[in-house]
Order: C-alpha cells, then sequence, then structure tokens
C-alpha cells in the first residue's frame, strides 16, 4: 500500500464507514492506518498491532472480518467448525479457513521454526475472484450477497481455482472432486475461542465511525 | 457401508521387511481404540516374556471413534508397549497430544502397529494411503526439535511429525516421543522406538473423520464449551473474582489463571490482557488457562507469547515463551510445555538460584532451559522421579555417594553455582547420553534402586524427593490428597504413574467444598468425596468413586479425549448449580458413531480395559517374579504415606496421613467393585467372562494364577 493511499485511509478510518470502502483494502495488512480508539474496541485490538502487521480485514457482506494474528493459538476449532458445518464430516485438508498448514513450518514462521508466529488463512472474498475466472466450466459465481460459490453440479475437480487462487484457498475434495471455497458462513469465527477470528456486524462499524464525525 | 467414529483401517508396519498392509480394525470396536485396541494387539501377539527391546517387541498407536472428530480435547493419541522399566516389565501406554492424532485418522486409520528391526535409521511417511520407509541416518544424533523439523520440511507443510531424541536412540528407559511443540508420549516409548532404528513418523491426511450426526456433534461441542468446560484440568471457578462469577478460587490460586491485568506479555504487536472470560462465551475460553501464572506467578507475563496446546481444545494450556535470557547462553529463547517438565528446573541447584530479568524469574528462565532440553533429547521424567532422583544425588550425602569422586568433579559447578542454565542442560544430556553413574537414574527408579542397593527403605522414606506410590517404581500422578482413600486406589493400579485426572480436577478446581461435595454426592451418593486434608474411613461409595474414575481413565485414552479435561464433572455454570454432565461421553459417542450408546454400555467397554490390564499385570507379575498375589506383589503402599506428618494421626483435619488397616479395607471394598478376588487382587474368570476375557482367564489358569 503506498504511503499515500495510507495517509487517505487514515482519515477514512475516522470518517465515513462502507463496506464499498473498506473492500478497497480487503485482505490486506492495515499496518501504517492510524485507528480511532473506539474502533480499536470493536475490533478487540490495540495500534501497537495494526502498526506490527498483526491485523487484517476482510469486507464480507455480513460484516468486516478481523484476522489478529497474534491472538491464533492453533487449536484448529476453525477447520473443525468449517468441515462439520459444510461437509458435515471433520477433516483439516478440505477446510476452507486453513491454520493446519501454517502452523509448524510456513516460510520464516511456525511452531518448528524458532518463534510462535501462526494464524489462519482466510478467504479474500475477492471483488474479481482469481478461482471464479480461471474456472473453465463457470462453477464459481457470486450469490445475490455477493459471495462467491462453488456449483457442485457444474464443478469437475480439476483443481484449476485452487491452481489460480494466490493463496490457494479452494480445496478439492479427493473423496468427492468437487471443489470447496469459503462461502462466509461464519462456523469459524463463531469458533474461535480467542476471537483470533472475528466479524463486526457492519451497522457496527458503521456506528463506531458515526460515533467518532459527532 | 459408510462407517462412523472409526476409519475402519489398522496399519501395520513391519520395519525388518519394509512393509506396509492395511488390515480391518473394526473387530477392535468393542475396546473402543486406543489403549483398549492396544492392550488386545499387545496381548494377541506379544508374549509377555518378551524384553520389550527384542525384535519381536511391539508397539501400537492407537486413536478412537472420537479423535479428531471435532470433539473438544480429541487430538490425542495413545501408544501401548511393554515397560522396560517398571516392575514386572508389563503392559503400559504412553500418550501425546498436539496435532498428530487427528492426522492419523485423516490419513485413513485408527492406529498403527508397528514391528520388527529396520536395518538403519529410518522414519515412517504416511500420506493417505501411501506409506513408505523412508531412511533418517541423517536425522539420527538430532534433538526432536531439529528432526522434527526436517521431516516436516522434507515431507512437507501439510505433515505432522513425530521424533525420538537422543535418549530414545541411546536406549535410554525414561525416553519420550514428541510431537507439535513440547507434546510427548513417555513411559519408555523413545527406546522401544530406538531399538528398532525407527526415528520418527510423519502424516498427511487429506480425509476425514465421518460422523453420524454433524449437527449433534457441534451442537454437542458448543454445549461443552459454553455450559461445562472450565480452565485447564476443568477447574471452574476462575482464580480471581470476575464481575460475571458467583465464585473465585478459594486459595486465589488454580488453572483458570487469566484475569484482566494478566497478560501475554510478549504477544507480537504487544500485551494481549486475558481479561474476563465468562461462562457461556465460546470466544473467550482460550483465555482462561494462562498456565505460566499458575505456574510461577505474575512475573511469567513478561515472558508469555500466547498459549498453545492441542488440536481441537478450546483450552490452551501449554504456555509459549520468548525467554530472552536464554540467547546469552546459546540457549533456544522460545520454549513451550505444560506440566512437570516446566516446574522442577530450579531443583537441580542446590546453591541456589537467582533471578535474570525480572524479580523472581529465575524459576522461569531454568525451567525453560530444562524444559526445552529435555523435550530436545527427549528425555522422559517418570512424573517427576528424574527431578527427585537428580535432587537427592545433587544435595544428599546418602546421593552424592553413589558418584565416583572423578565424575562428580567432571561436572561443571561452576555454573551449578552462578545459577547458568546451561547447568541444567548439561546434567540433562548426560543421563540421555548415558554418560556417567549419574545417568542410571535414566534407567528408573527400579534399576537404580537395585544398582545402587537402596532397598525398600527408599520408597519407605519420609522425604519430598520421594514420591513413590507402590514398590514399582513410579510416583503418585495425584493422590491420597484427592480425598484419601479414592485418590490413591486408582494410583496403585497401573505399571507407570497412573494418570487419571477425574478427582484432582475437582478437589483443586477452587469451587467452595461444599459445592463440589454436593455434585459428587449428587452423583454417587453420601460420603463418596472428602475435604482435601480432611478425609474420614473408607465407605462403599468411595470404592465406587475410585472404580468410576479408574475405568472412565481407560474410556479416554480409548476414544481418545483429554483425561486432564474430561469427564465435565463440574461446570463453571451458576444456572446450572455448577454440576457438569457425566453423560456427555456417551453422547459424544452415540452422535460421532451413530451407535447408540448410553453411559453404562460407554463403563462397561471401558472397564473391559481395566479387567485387561489387571489380568496381563498378573500374568507379567508371575512371569518374572512368580508372584501369584497382586495384593501383596503389586499394589502394596509403601510406608511414608502411612508415617508422614508425626504430630498428626489419620483422618485428622489437616493431613492426608493414609491409615495401614483402612487402606486395607479400601482395597477390599475395591476389588469387590472391580470382580476381583479379596485376597490376591487378580480377576476371576466370571469377572473376565463377563468382559469377553476367558482367553486371560484361561492364561491365568494355566499359570496357576486364577482365583478359585
Amino acid at each position: 500500500m503506498s504511503d499515500e493511499t495510507k495517509k487517505g485511509l487514515s482519515g477514512f478510518l475516522d470518517s465515513q464507514m462502507t463496506r464499498r470502502q473498506f473492500l478497497k483494502i480487503s485482505g490486506k495488512s492495515i499496518a501504517g492506518l492510524t485507528v480511532s480508539a473506539t474502533m480499536l474496541s470493536l475490533f478487540g485490538c490495540t495500534q501497537q498491532q495494526v502498526d506490527s502487521s498483526q491485523i487484517v480485514t476482510w469486507a464480507m457482506p455480513q460484516g468486516l472480518l478481523v484476522v489478529n494474528a497474534a491472538k491464533c493459538t492453533g487449536c484448529k476449532r476453525c477447520e473443525i467448525n468449517c468441515s462439520l458445518f459444510n461437509d458435515q464430516e471433520c477433516s483439516s485438508y478440505i477446510s476452507r479457513v486453513k491454520i493446519s498448514r501454517k502452523l509448524h513450518i510456513h516460510g520464516k514462521d511456525g511452531l518448528l521454526m524458532g518463534n510462535f508466529n501462526y494464524s489462519p488463512d482466510t478467504c479474500r472474498q475477492c471483488e474479481v475472484p482469481a478461482c471464479g475466472e480461471a474456472c473453465q466450466k463457470q462453477a464459481i459465481f457470486a450469490d445475490e450477497q455477493g459471495i462467491k460459490r462453488v456449483d457442485p453440479e457444474k464443478c469437475i475437480g480439476c483443481g484449476d481455482c485452487v491452481e489460480a487462487c494466490p493463496w490457494h484457498m479452494p480445496t478439492v475434495n479427493p473423496a468427492t472432486n468437487k471443489s470447496g471455497k469459503c462461502i462466509a458462513c461464519g462456523a469459524c469465527v463463531q469458533g474461535c475461542p480467542t476471537g483470533a477470528l472475528a466479524v463486526i456486524p457492519w451497522d457496527s462499524v458503521t456506528a463506531a465511525a458515526q460515533e467518532i464525525v459527532a | 457401508m459408510t462407517v462412523n467414529g472409526w476409519t475402519g483401517n489398522l496399519l501395520r508396519v513391519n520395519l525388518t521387511d519394509s512393509t506396509a498392509t492395511v488390515e480391518d480394525s473394526l473387530k477392535y470396536q468393542d475396546y473402543i481404540g486406543g489403549m483398549g485396541m492396544g492392550y488386545r494387539i499387545i496381548y494377541d501377539e506379544v508374549p509377555l516374556t518378551t524384553h520389550p527391546y527384542d525384535p519381536a517387541s511391539k508397539f501400537v498407536m492407537g486413536t478412537g471413534p472420537l479423535t479428531g472428530s471435532g470433539v473438544p480435547c480429541s487430538g490425542r493419541m495413545n501408544i501401548s508397549f511393554l515397560s522396560s522399566w517398571s516392575k514386572g516389565y508389563s503392559i503400559i501406554d504412553a500418550h501425546m497430544g498436539g496435532h498428530i492424532g487427528p492426522a492419523m485418522k485423516y490419513a485413513g486409520y485408527d492406529g498403527m502397529i508397528v514391528e520388527g528391526v529396520a536395518k538403519s535409521p529410518v522414519y515412517i511417511k504416511i500420506q493417505d494411503a501411501e506409506v513408505t520407509i523412508e531412511d533418517a541416518s541423517h536425522l539420527w544424533g538430532k534433538g526432536t526439535f531439529e528432526a522434527n523439523r526436517m521431516i516436516t520440511e522434507e515431507c512437507g507443510n501439510g505433515f505432522e511429525s513425530a521424533s525420538i531424541g537422543q535418549a530414545g536412540e541411546n536406549l535410554v528407559n525414561y525416553s519420550t516421543l514428541n510431537t507439535s511443540f513440547g507434546n510427548s508420549a513417555g513411559a519408555g516409548i523413545g527406546a522401544i522406538m530406538g531399538s528398532k532404528n525407527l526415528k520418527g513418523i510423519a502424516v498427511c491426511g487429506t480425509g476425514s473423520v465421518k460422523v453420524a450426526d454433524a449437527g449433534k456433534v457441534k451442537e454437542l461441542s458448543d454445549y461443552m464449551m459454553r455450559d461445562l468446560v472450565g480452565g485447564n484440568n476443568n477447574h471452574n471457578v476462575p482464580a480471581l473474582p470476575q464481575s460475571w462469577a458467583e465464585y473465585s478460587a478459594v486459595s486465589g490460586k488454580n488453572r483458570w489463571s487469566g484475569a484482566p491485568g494478566r497478560v501475554w506479555g510478549k504477544a507480537e504487536g504487544g500485551p494481549i490482557d486475558t481479561g474476563e472470560q465468562p461462562c457461556g462465551d465460546i470466544n473467550k475460553i482460550a483465555y482462561r488457562c494462562l498456565k505460566g501464572v499458575f505456574d510461577y506467578g505474575d512475573v511469567a507475563t513478561n515472558y508469555i507469547v500466547k498459549q498453545g496446546g492441542c488440536s481441537s481444545c478450546p483450552v490452551r494450556c501449554y504456555t509459549q515463551y520468548d525467554m530472552d535470557p536464554l540467547a546469552e547462553y546459546d540457549l533456544p529463547t522460545h520454549v513451550s510445555n505444560t506440566c512437570m517438565p516446566m516446574l522442577y528446573g530450579q531443583n537441580f541447584y542446590p546453591s541456589g538460584v537467582k533471578d535474570f530479568k525480572y524479580e523472581g524469574d529465575a524459576k522461569v528462565i531454568l525451567n525453560g532451559a530444562s524444559s526445552h532440553a529435555q523435550d530436545d533429547l527427549g528425555l522422559w521424567c517418570n512424573y517427576g522421579n528424574l527431578y527427585r532422583e537428580v535432587q537427592w544425588v545433587l544435595s544428599t550425602e546418602e546421593g552424592k555417594s553413589h558418584i565416583p569422586e572423578d565424575e562428580w568433579n567432571s561436572l561443571p559447578w561452576k555454573w551449578e553455582k552462578s545459577c547458568d542454565p546451561r547447568w541444567v542442560v548439561e546434567i540433562m544430556r548426560r543421563i540421555a547420553y548415558k554418560e556417567g553413574e549419574l545417568s542410571v537414574i535414566g534407567e528408573g527408579t527400579i534399576a537404580l534402586a537395585k544398582k545402587w542397593g537402596l532397598g525398600r527403605e527408599y520408597f519407605d522414606m519420609v522425604s519430598k524427593m520421594n514420591q513413590n506410590v507402590t514398590y514399582n517404581g513410579y510416583p503418585k500422578h495425584h493422590g491420597a490428597e484427592d480425598s484419601g482413600q479414592v485418590g490413591l486406589l486408582f494410583n496403585l493400579m497401573y505399571n507407570r504413574d497412573c494418570m487419571v485426572h477425574h478427582i484432582t480436577n475437582v478437589t483443586n478446581s477452587g469451587a467452595p467444598h461444599a459445592v463440589t461435595k454436593a455434585t459428587m454426592e449428587g452423583f454417587f451418593g453420601s460420603g463418596c468425596y472428602d475435604k482435601m486434608k480432611s478425609y474420614t474411613p473408607m465407605n462403599r461409595n468411595k470404592a465406587k468413586v475410585a472404580k468410576w474414575a479408574f475405568n472412565g481413565k481407560q474410556f479416554h485414552d480409548s476414544a481418545t479425549l483429554c483425561n486432564w479435561m474430561y469427564p465435565m464433572t463440574q461446570s463453571p455454570s451458576k444456572a446450572r448449580n455448577y454440576v457438569g454432565d457425566l453423560d456427555l461421553d456417551a453422547q459424544y459417542m452415540t452422535a460421532v458413531t451413530g451407535k447408540n450408546y448410553t453411559r453404562e454400555d460407554v463403563e462397561f467397554d471401558s472397564e473391559r480395559i481395566s479387567q485387561m490390564l489387571r489380568a496381563m499385570t498378573a500374568l507379567s507379575f508371575n512371569i518374572h517374579y512368580e508372584s501369584t498375589n497382586l495384593r501383596q506383589d503389586h499394589d502394596a503402599i509403601p510406608a511414608w504415606m502411612f508415617d508422614k506428618d508425626p504430630d498428626f494421626k489419620p483422618f485428622e483435619e489437616g493431613t492426608d496421613k493414609m491409615d495401614r488397616e483402612d487402606m486395607e479395607l479400601a482395597l477390599d471394598y475395591f476389588y469387590e467393585e472391580m470382580g476381583w478376588d479379596i485376597k490376591t487382587g487378580i480377576p476371576t474368570r466370571k469377572t473376565l467372562t463377563k468382559f469377553g476375557l476367558t482367553d486371560m482367564a484361561d492364561a491365568l489358569d494355566a499359570r496357576g494364577i486364577l482365583p478359585a
């Protein structure tokens, strides 16, 4: 993010708050932004965490998803809830939120790399999704809320969506040969025992912003 | 046909001929899984005369129907084998948390039998259906952290791994298998694997655990997290007052130690306050256990990055530290463990300890160094006997007399005197490398007592350095302090420390005694439960509680669920009168497997495992000692438990000193509850037949020790 953009967004976070505007920074660390005390409280984080790249936000239809890496304890309840809710079975691999692959070793981080840095990857709900763009069967579509879903009738399990996603978030279930991706159901957030994953409803985000303006 | 809970597959790896085959695991369903399955397989396949390090010896890694099912605290794996160090060389288990148990399930296996011996160092790589034996010669000699890192890098991010350290390679009886960060299976499994040239295992599963009713599994899990779970060891009231809570711990201290103002002080991006964690709020549970503060007080928060732990558990009991003072000594600063390896580092310094950076942090830093070294070497502590015996050698004239003068002088005493963390690391290293007489400690309490000619009086002495609960080589794992005879009875039944937390979790929960007593008596009847250090004479209800705990632990190591957390005896909910739910285990089994389980069904299957343990122990004691009487030769209680607190009499307020006659009565009642012969403590044919164990009755009969 350029300095100019950051400067512009610092003001933005203290004033008008719309999902549309959050989409502009969706999926990026919000390091460099000055966030109001009210908003920090709402996000359950501190300015220091923002500044040290621990906080990433995602604009989702039902609210703002806040991922606080410093709070993740690697329990995998997000993956468990995801697969139980979406697949009626329990699995790490096909979960649409990913912590297992980041727990022990990922790049310079992980439990076995001499530090305790690990946190889940979540679907970005990209406005122009690379997964959907790559799908040769047009099996990934946006529903009425803008959530990108996989149509299992059309999916042939080719894995192009997995490859195309820069973060490899969709997963082809080896048992069904169908791709699965996040549908923003919120089961992961509901089960997170630290609030490392949290969804802040848009009306709360907007209210917090208005309070500041007032 | 879809099988739920179980995968239906059991992996058999033969290291002699490098083969891996798959067998049906469903024939072991009556044994639940894990521990129960392991006992049945070891009994069927390994003659109890086999030396644990003999090529004919085997071990069984077992998960159960609940492992990896999504049920909270279902991340554990059980490992069964013959003991190399405890009296009788009979059946024992090691247990590990972390994440590798669920990975086994996701790879498609309920367990793995490992047999034979590899010609050179290897590790087993399991990637779903593909199982290969990989060269590990480049890993041999490495500590477990480095070995696990290398294995994971070689195999890929999706793999879980577990490795033995130098202790296991060097066939030190006190050795572990380590996984994740600080999670280890002990009891000598490291050397069992070392004797097979097996450095470790790597597992990646892209599959799932099929569950009969996913909605119900999630509903029960949410119910447990919302209404039943407390902190670590399921302590059901917070240590300090919280605005929503009626009670806090009577002593101001328990394992629900998170509180406003107590922080993860070294969290990335600045301190995170653990705040209040009200009953019912699932998204705050993981702030309840702040184990570092429980262990060392508030000073620990200066070094805490976050809490960690096992797969699926919302209560994070592994404090993860960044102890920067260790860098000065070229020791790793990121350390984590829970319980024993984090508690006794300071006892290695008879000259005393000094703080490093903050007032009171000496214990924190020394235990950081100690636990990391121990985990890296893959050294087991036998629930603290290793620390007590090192302390006995370093701090008493009698202990010192067993170490040759040259060896004594070769110890780097300047480190001991300057409170250098490398001192404790060096002591651990010598034991793991079998260097010198000091390393006899690593062979086990029985071997040590024999080699140093210590006799029964070593087990009988009244001393904080003696916690031996029998004469068989292992200490109490909690004990008479938890409801008198109840806590002591199940401690006597295993061939290692008992690992039963049913009672200590209640006793130490922090709730007022009247509240816990009402809960326990509601479940088991009047007089079944005593206040700490104020216990009453033995009665029948106490025997029932002891039996419930004994069998229940078997269920948890078979299903698998963490026995530090389950059963949900108590609750933090005022609306529930703080009463937990003992039907939950059976409800999980029903939701996951689709078979209808009642609490009685679960307890019956669990008791089958207890009966196998007892029958196999009787056979082993007969084989190795010609014993015909477990009461006399296995369950005997050392004198210190009857002779401690000389100013008190048994049953007086202020002591848990036991009464000899009363404990004999306790054994009578307990044996009767279990269906064992009162005189010998050996299961009768009628009892074994009831559980489908006629083959074991026949074996006891063949050796002439089946009760008439």
